[in-house]
């Protein structure tokens, strides 16, 4: 195995694939929420709406391969009321998005505010544009 | 294969009335409703609309309305002749240049069972919510009635 890693690097930092994924089942049906994404030269900006998601509610990781994030919904119905008409849905969004290493993991920002999340991922190094000085 | 001159069916050139399609009048109509029918949602599209929930309970009606990433002053909550009217402007930069979004909704609102002065709202997480008390005699009452 020592071997295969040597010859690709890539699977050494691969997190170990018998790791568990955290299955959508558990916390119920999700959505996929409405998201925008836009590039420059430095980095993916990342514009995602969860109308009724509380910061403590969101959960965003980004590793190497994948960007995910799940959002449950802060508000629950009171036992009182009764549901007249509902366009909605209660289920939690989930996002997730691979990027095969195009990102760099540790220059990543996050702000929630009014229900939109905006994801600044800055480009790994490799993608970002060079310039080489000819001698 | 041979050629063969096309003649016109109808005998077009015999008889000038005949020449015009006897359904020109209702495709005329035709034509004009669907222009007015696409026009109508061409004009729509610009007024996005936004889910709504409607909840009640025995005190009030309550009305949440998901819109995402508005500013709260661009939203307004209006009572008029017995309609809700919720609408908001959402701001968004693309690029250099700005644009602006008209979202609108309208809820149809039985005045006579609504207090209107004691309307509130509020705007957390993206998610509207407008309180709509009910007046104290369209109140569900308990009577218990003594049995003799």
């Amino acid at each position: 195995m020592s071997l295969i890693t040597s010859l690709i690097p890539s699977l050494a930092e691969r997190p170990a694939q018998a790791q568990p994924q955290p299955r959508s089942e558990e916390r119920g049906p999700t959505v996929a929420p409405r998201y925008e994404i836009t590039e420059t030269a430095e980095a993916f900006a990342l514009v995602v709406q969860l109308p009724g998601v509380a910061k403590d509610g969101l959960e965003l990781s980004v590793d190497h391969e994948e960007v995910r994030l799940v959002g449950r919904r802060a508000w629950r119905k009171p036992e009182a009321l009764t549901v007249l008409h509902r366009e909605t849905s209660d289920a939690a969004f989930e996002l997730v998005l691979s990027h095969d290493r195009a990102i760099d993991v540790e220059k990543v920002s996050a702000e929630l505010r009014d229900g939109v999340l905006r994801v600044a991922l800055a480009k790994a190094a490799s993608l970002k544009p060079r310039k080489i000085t000819v001698g | 294969m041979r050629l063969i001159r096309y003649t016109q069916p109808y005998g077009r050139t015999f008889y000038a009335p005949l020449a015009r399609s006897p359904w020109a009048g209702l495709e005329a109509e035709v034509g004009r409703l669907f222009e007015a029918a696409l026009s109508e949602t061409a004009s729509s599209a610009a007024e996005v609309r936004f889910p709504i929930d409607l909840y009640e309970d025995a005190h009030t009606t309550t009305v949440r309305a998901e819109l995402p990433g508005v500013d709260r002053s661009a939203i307004s909550v209006e009572l008029v002749e017995g309609t809700l009217q919720i609408g908001a402007r959402r701001v968004q930069k693309i690029g250099e240049r700005e644009e602006t979004v008209e979202l609108k909704r309208s809820i149809n609102v039985q005045e006579h069972v609504v207090q209107t002065d004691k309307i509130s709202a509020t705007y957390d997480n993206g998610v509207l919510t407008v309180t709509l008390p009910k007046r104290e005699e369209a109140k569900p009452r308990k009577v218990t009635v003594a049995i003799a």
